[in-house]
């Protein structure tokens, strides 16, 4: 391992360049935008659901610089983004894609809305049934706003049928 | 609730009970969430044995040691290789920093190469004590950008990579190495320790 290190700088630059890290690339104003916008839907790995530009960390920070090199050199967002869920996976993008289990995020409230959905209305619709007057109930059906228990219901109707002269 | 002055009729027919199988969906749609809840949080982020890079080619980098002299991947290629991301505030470190030395007493030329890589420790002198200190004799490379730790995905030390010759990552442990751990990650590459 030794023959693979060659002495070059010294430790007096090694320290300087552990001490200061490199400034970011120049970007134009729509670079930068852009550059922001993605580093948004970027997870900072080391906080709590923060994106790497809202971060103070060091990691944030260099990723941060590292995505603004990678706009200056004119990747896509998409490219952008691969680049980091490839290193970090897809938790690091705050905006999971849409496939894979990931589908399940996205297609879950909206299956169990319409599920849901349809479980109400053949409930409303069956109270409503219930609810309708019928020849022998009486006027204890004609309440809509009628909830009681339809075995209690039934008590009360064999009841009031009883007493009747 | 008053008499009902309606017909004397006979009293209305209990409605049919529930039919059996309906008492048994909340408790089933329970039971399915908390299991799809237990498998996520099982599942994890597959951190102890996959992490992103595992197999695919590792990251080449350059980078300085702390003496003063340069290390990059490349030259290492042909060889497998141990890289281990640490920081001398990182307590984990401490605990695999002598696991690590006596792995790195097994380099030989054309052999094993352990390489540390230190992970966002702005002390330098912190650096140096911590490498006197477990007498770390493999290269201890600066990384004061975070360029290579971003490149490998690294979030939090230690972080260790199990490369193999032909430079494909084969192994990643996350959180410390124990023996068994360590060896775990050494026989993907194959070496024995």
């Amino acid at each position: 391992m030794q023959a693979t290190q060659t002495r070059t700088a010294g430790q007096t630059q090694a320290a300087q360049e552990q001490q200061a890290p490199a400034a970011g690339p120049a970007l134009t104003a729509v670079q930068e935008a852009r550059a922001q916008a993605v580093g948004r839907t970027i997870r900072c790995p080391v906080c709590q659901g923060l994106p790497i530009t809202e971060s103070p960390s060091d990691l944030s920070q260099s990723m941060l610089r590292d995505l603004r090199g990678q706009v200056a050199a004119g990747r896509s967002d998409d490219q952008i983004t691969t680049y980091f869920a490839q290193r970090y996976g897809d938790t690091v993008l705050l905006d999971p894609p849409r496939r894979g289990v990931n589908l399940l995020l996205w297609a879950g409230p909206v299956v169990a809305a319409v599920l849901g959905g349809a479980w109400l209305l053949s409930y409303l619709r069956a109270r409503e049934r219930q609810a309708a007057p019928t020849p022998d109930a009486g006027p204890l059906a004609d309440d809509p706003g009628d909830d009681t228990p339809d075995a209690y219901l039934a008590q009360v109707r064999a009841e009031a049928g009883r007493r009747q002269p | 609730m008053t008499d009902s002055p309606s017909s004397p009729s006979a009293p209305a027919s209990p409605p049919a009970p529930t039919p059996a199988w309906r008492r048994f969906v909340p408790p089933v749609l329970a039971a399915v969430l908390v299991a799809a809840l237990g498998v996520g949080l099982l599942r994890g982020n597959g951190t102890q044995d996959g992490g992103p890079l595992v197999g695919k080619a590792a990251p080449d980098f350059t980078l300085q040691t702390i003496d003063g002299g340069r290390v990059s991947l490349a030259s290492l290629k042909g060889r497998p290789v141990v890289l281990n991301f640490w920081a001398s505030w990182c307590v984990p470190c401490r605990d695999e920093a002598p696991l690590l030395r006596d792995l790195s007493e097994k380099q030989s030329a054309n052999g094993l190469a352990v390489v540390g890589v230190v992970f966002s420790d702005k002390d330098l002198k912190s650096v140096r004590s911590f490498v006197q200190e477990y007498a770390l004799a493999y290269p201890s490379l600066l990384d004061p950008n975070l360029n290579t730790a971003i490149t490998y995905g690294v979030s939090g030390v230690p972080e260790t990579f199990f490369i193999d010759k032909g430079g494909m990552v084969r192994g990643y442990d996350q959180g410390g190495l124990t023996r068994e751990r360590l060896q775990a990650g050494l026989t993907k590459i194959g070496v024995a320790f």
